[in-house]
Formats: C-alpha cells, structure tokens, sequence
C-alpha cells in the first residue's frame, strides 16, 4: 500500500449481484451500491467503484480493496481477496455482535457460519454442487409461477394450505411444479410449498452447523419474507436481518480493507 | 517470455522440495511393472486390492498387481473421464467407484489405456476389509477376463475382534493357500512366509519412520510426496526392492530433518489430509497449498500400510492385521487414528476430501469432522471431488472452502 488510510472499499461480486460498501475507521458507512453483476464481473465492480465514488464524493484511487465472492479474483485492481465466508462472519458481527450463527443465502449457494466472538468465523458449512437450496432455486420457481421474485415471497404467506414440494433438486422440483399447477393447486400453496422446501434444506445445513441462538440470516434471500417465516418455523428460533442484509459480506470485506 | 508451464516449474520449485529417492521409485516402480507383464506371460500373476493380504501369494511365487494403483495411474495421466467413459458405456453407473469404472473400462479396451492396461491376470483377489465394491468389481473383470475370483472375507469389527471371527477369517487364509496352490500349481511354506513377512515387516518399519520423522517441524515429507512413496509398500509388501527404497528415502528424510530442510520452503500451517487425494490434479493442488505455506505432515490414507506380520502363529498375524485394517472398523476408530495424528504431529486443522467413488472411506465424514473439531480443538473443512473422475472436481467451491479454512489460521 501507498499510504495508511482509514478508509476502505469492500467488493461482493455475486453470482447474480455485485456489491460495493465503502467504511471508515469508526464503522461508518460513507457508501454503498448494488449492481447485477450480468456477464463481466469486472465491467461490474468497475461500475460499483464509480458508483461509491460519486455518492460518497471521495477519490477513491489508492484506497485499501478487498474482494469476496465467487467472482473475487476476477478483478485485478483488488488488493485482497477474502472468502465471503470471513466477509459475512465480520460484516454481521459489526452490525449484531452478539450474533453466533449466521446463515447466509445468496444466488448460488447458502452458507451457515459460526461466528467466534472475534467476529471470525469458527466454523462453517455450504450447500455442495445442488442449488435447491439458493436463490435461484426461488428464481426458478417464480418463472414458472409467472410472478417476479419480489413477488414470490408475499403470495406464499397468503398459502393455507401449501403444497408439498418432495424434490431436492430445483430441475426436478420445476418439474414438480408445472404438475401442481397443472392439478389445479393454487399459486400461493405451490409458492409456500417451495419456500418450505427450500428453508428445509437450509435448516438441515443449519443444524448440521450447530444451532445457537440468535441466529442471523443475510444474503439477499433473506430478504424474502416467506423465507424468513419458514425458516423460523422450521429452526424454531427468531431471526436476526440487517437492514441491508445483501451488503454484509461488501460491509465485512470494506472493514478488513481498513483494518489491513 | 516464459511459458506458463515453465512459470508452473518455476512456482513449484521454489515452494517444493523434490526428493531424490524419486528416480529410484521411478526405476523399482518401472521394474514391478515389466515383472507383472513377464509373469502374466507365464501364468503367475493375480490382480489383489490393496488390503489383501499379499504375503500370501509373494509366499506362493504369485506376482501380484493393484488395479486400484492402475486407477491412480489413470487418474494422474488425466484421462480418468475417458476411461472411466468405457465402463459407463457398458451399462456402469457413475456413481461406481472410479477405481472400479476406469479398471473394467480399461479391461475393454486396453489399447486406449494408458500402459495398454495392466497385465492380463490369471486370478484375482479380492479382500472386503476395504470396501464391498472389490468383490462385484472382480465378478465383472473375472467376466472379461476369465480369470476366477477368490474372496478374503473379513466382517467389520467393532472393537476387539471375537475369536469365532479370528476363526472365521483364519478359515479364509487357508482356503486362500487351496485356492492359489490349485490355480497356480504352487504350495504354501510356513517358512518361507515367515521370511516374505520379516522382509515386509522391515519395509512397514522403515516407511513408518519415515512417517514419523514428519513430527518434525518444519516436516520432510508432503503429502503427495507420501502418496508417490506409498507405492512399493502397497505393491511390493514382502519384497527386497520395497526394502531398498524405504531405506534410501528414511535416509533422505533424516538428512532433511537434520539439516531443518522442509518438503516446502516456508512452512507456516500443518494440516492433516483425509482419504484419497485426486490424482488428476495432485501436484497442482498440493503445490498450491504449499505456495501459501500449507504443509501436510500426515494423512489418514498413506498411514494405513502399518501392520507387521509377526510371532509365532503368523496365520493367526495376517488374520489380525488384515481384519483390524480401519476402514474395516467402525467410526470411532477412524476419528480416533485423526485425533492421535493431529495430537502427534502437532497439526493446525484438517481437510477431509470426501471421494465420491470411495463410500466406505468417505462414509461419515460431516459427523467425524464435528467429532474430531470437538476433542481437538482445531478446525477442519470437507471438501467433495474424486480420486480419479475429475468430472466431480469442482475447482471454485473447492477452492473457496480451502481459503475460508486457512483464513481460519490468520
């Protein structure tokens, strides 16, 4: 590095989303900025870096950068790069210090961590080669519902009775689906029918973890609320959600890059 | 300009020691091979899995070669999704072990084999004490090849082992010396075994030394430094060429040792390895780790060659050794052999490679890992792919829950 500084830029590039967050020395979050990542991750970053630029006003060349996420070492103006597992374990601990577990379910994969009461984690478990259990399992599931994803969520809370997903495969489970809808089941049950089946799958990955209380969900899977509400049932347990619980692991990334 | 496989080189030797004994286990390695061909030529040669007991046949004048040692073979060549393509043209499934697949695929067509496939055998030999898949394999060869399957049965044991079982399994040995005195026209002598054995003995005590010296911080030996070395002490258990490679590496080793030589420059985190390495990539992924100063001072699988034929009732000894194998015992004997290995080699953590194809050996890792992180104290990580398929390898996921795990360590 040049020069020690107090402030630094934390990069998420996702499978499907890319994610800046720009701190300072205290925490505090000057900006930050959400982006698709589509099919260049560093057309994406690059995007992201412009966009942290203008909202916080500040020249950012020369700033400490730490990339996380499946695209992390795509870009080559990072300094670092860090598994989103540490990202996430010390962006949640910045936010909720008391947070123990945390699971975290993004565009391809889901992750469940047990955060030390460092903030790193101590342990941790993902989903292996099977994408049931992520976001674009629900994505799929909105297609062929014919409704957008930020509408998946609120039509399954409106199921009374939902149908029952068996397959753990989101190829097999589209499968499943188009016969439901072609018995004549109702939208919402079919929608809180894959919402518990996904937030089963999560679950088992949980407990295989350990669970400990409270437990913190981020990604942006969390911010679907059926999710959430599945999630809770079938871990028993409340859940913990930032804010901005897609931005943790660009937030735990960003805090790294000051501490470096 | 340089190439990016001299760039490779280059990486690799600055981050690696290469071991002298190499070119020797090259030239006794090269040598077992031309034997196993002039002996198939003759009628002498079984094909054996590797925990069989093979003093046996040595004992006999049978030679012997290892299929699951040829599946390295192809996996390290990479062209394990091709030959392993054959047998599923077959009808075989890919959820069969990979050893398995790529052995009856190169059976079929040995002319697109590397080596043009291992020699024809005149029997084959197959001992359960390491998974249950060996004997359906063998029944599929035997059906290729015409050559008749002998069975060494050796039922799990759960702690100490009943002595019907002990019977049981002596039984096995005994129709073992029938059936190799019938199908080879030799016979058996106690004598003789006993000097095949003393010669397998002192192999197993000068390869264990050299395992044991890798307490030594920083450690003279790697694991794929282990998993080339562990070869004749598979293949060529009970003979003077397995002698006369462990003890040119011990000494190799305890130069290393004495001199405060690593098998890497820069030793910074000892880890434990669990299972079956992936033999397509093995250089480049334990390469990789020693460039950020990951050094593996032991594993599960190279450990297991241990047992030592000895006292005066030496069938009553193969009975003991080949049954308390510990793939052959229950859970808590494999994370017990982990936790006493990271105690004993001082070691930071631990990777568990879980081998699609080798269910036996992968069979309960999630719970062993929570069960060995518990008593130790140190953190470890799965990992899933396959010893010789590369087609289950999958290098991104792979490789973020690797840098989690030694992010662990920082």
């Amino acid at each position: 590095m040049a020069r020690r500084t107090t402030i630094g830029i934390g990069l998420d590039i996702g499978s499907t989303t890319t994610k800046g967050i720009l701190v300072d020395s205290s925490g505090t979050v000057l900006a930050a900025s959400l982006v698709t990542t589509g099919a260049s991750a560093p057309i994406a970053a690059r995007h992201v870096m412009d966009e942290l630029s203008q909202t916080s006003g500040k020249e950012l060349t020369g700033l400490p950068i730490i990339t996380t996420g499946y695209g992390r070492t795509s870009v080559e103006f990072a300094h670092e790069t860090v598994t989103e597992i540490t990202c996430h374990s010390m962006g949640v601990h910045s936010l909720n210090p008391d947070i123990r577990l945390l699971i975290d379910v993004g565009g391809q994969d889901s992750k469940v961590i047990r955060i030390g009461p460092n903030g790193r984690p101590t342990d941790f478990e993902l989903n292996d080669k099977c994408s049931a259990g992520t976001g674009r399992f629900l994505e799929v599931m909105a297609r062929v519902l014919e409704v957008s994803i930020d509408d998946l969520g609120p039509l399954a809370l409106r199921s009374t009775s939902p149908s029952t997903i068996s397959s753990t495969c989101t190829v097999f489970a589209e499968s499943e689906v188009v016969g439901r809808i072609g018995t004549g089941a109702a939208p919402a049950d079919i929608a809180a029918g894959a919402h518990l089946a996904m937030a089963g799958k999560v679950a088992t990955l949980a407990k295989r973890v350990g669970l400990v209380t409270p437990v913190g969900v981020t990604g942006g899977v969390a911010l679907n609320p059926a999710f959430r509400h599945y999630l809770s049932k079938q871990l028993n347990s409340s859940l913990w959600m930032p804010d901005k619980p897609q931005l943790t692991g660009a937030l735990g990334a960003a805090i790294l890059a000051v501490k470096r | 300009m340089t190439t990016l496989g001299q760039e490779e080189r280059h990486t690799e030797e600055k981050v690696y020691r290469q071991l002298r004994a190499n070119s020797l286990l090259q030239e006794i390695m090269l040598r077992y091979m031309m034997e196993g061909q002039a002996a198939s030529e003759q009628g002498k040669l079984a094909w054996v899995t590797s925990g069989f007991p093979v003093e046996i046949p040595v004992t006999m004048g049978v030679n012997v070669s290892y299929p699951e040692q040829y599946g390295a073979i192809i996996g390290s060549q990479k062209v394990g999704p091709e030959i392993c393509g054959f047998a599923e043209e077959l009808g075989y499934s890919q959820e069969l072990c990979s050893y398995a697949r790529s052995s009856i695929g190169s059976v079929r067509y040995p002319e697109k084999s590397p080596l043009d496939g291992l020699p024809k055998p005149q029997a084959l030999l197959a001992c359960n004490n390491i998974c249950g898949t060996v004997l359906r394999w063998y029944d599929a060869v035997s059906q290729m090849t015409g050559a008749p399957v002998f069975l060494f049965d050796t039922p799990p044991t759960e702690g100490d082992q009943p002595s019907h079982h002990r019977e049981y399994v002596r039984q096995s040995v005994l129709r073992l010396i029938d059936f190799l005195s019938r199908t080879f026209h030799t016979s058996f002598s106690e004598e003789r075994l006993r000097k095949v054995g003393e010669l397998s003995g002192e192999a197993i005590d000068l390869w264990t030394r050299s395992l044991k010296a890798c307490r030594n911080r920083p450690s003279p030996l790697n694991c794929a430094d282990r998993f080339l070395a562990m070869a004749p002490i598979v293949a060529l258990r009970g003979t003077e060429p397995a002698i006369e490679f462990y003890q040119a590496l011990l000494e190799e080793v305890q130069e290393r040792v004495s001199q405060g030589l690593g098998a890497i420059r820069d030793e910074r985190i000892r880890l434990l390895w669990d299972d079956i390495p992936p033999w397509f990539t093995i250089f480049r992924f334990f390469n990789g780790l020693a460039a950020r100063g990951v050094v593996f001072p032991a594993d599960t699988y190279t450990h297991a060659w241990s047992g030592s034929l000895a006292g005066a009732d030496l069938l009553d000894s193969v009975v003991s050794v080949y049954s308390n194998v510990y793939l052959n015992k229950g859970l808590e004997a494999k994370v017990d052999k982990m936790c006493e290995l990271i105690k004993e080699y001082s070691l930071d953590g631990f990777i568990m490679f879980s081998v699609r194809s080798c269910k036996r050996y992968s069979l309960g890792q999630l719970v062993s890992k929570e069960l060995v992180m518990e008593r130790t104290g140190v953190p470890g990580v799965v990992i899933e792919g396959d010893m010789v398929d590369s087609r289950l390898f999958n290098d991104a996921q792979i490789q973020t829950r690797l840098d989690a795990l030694l992010e662990m360590f920082l």
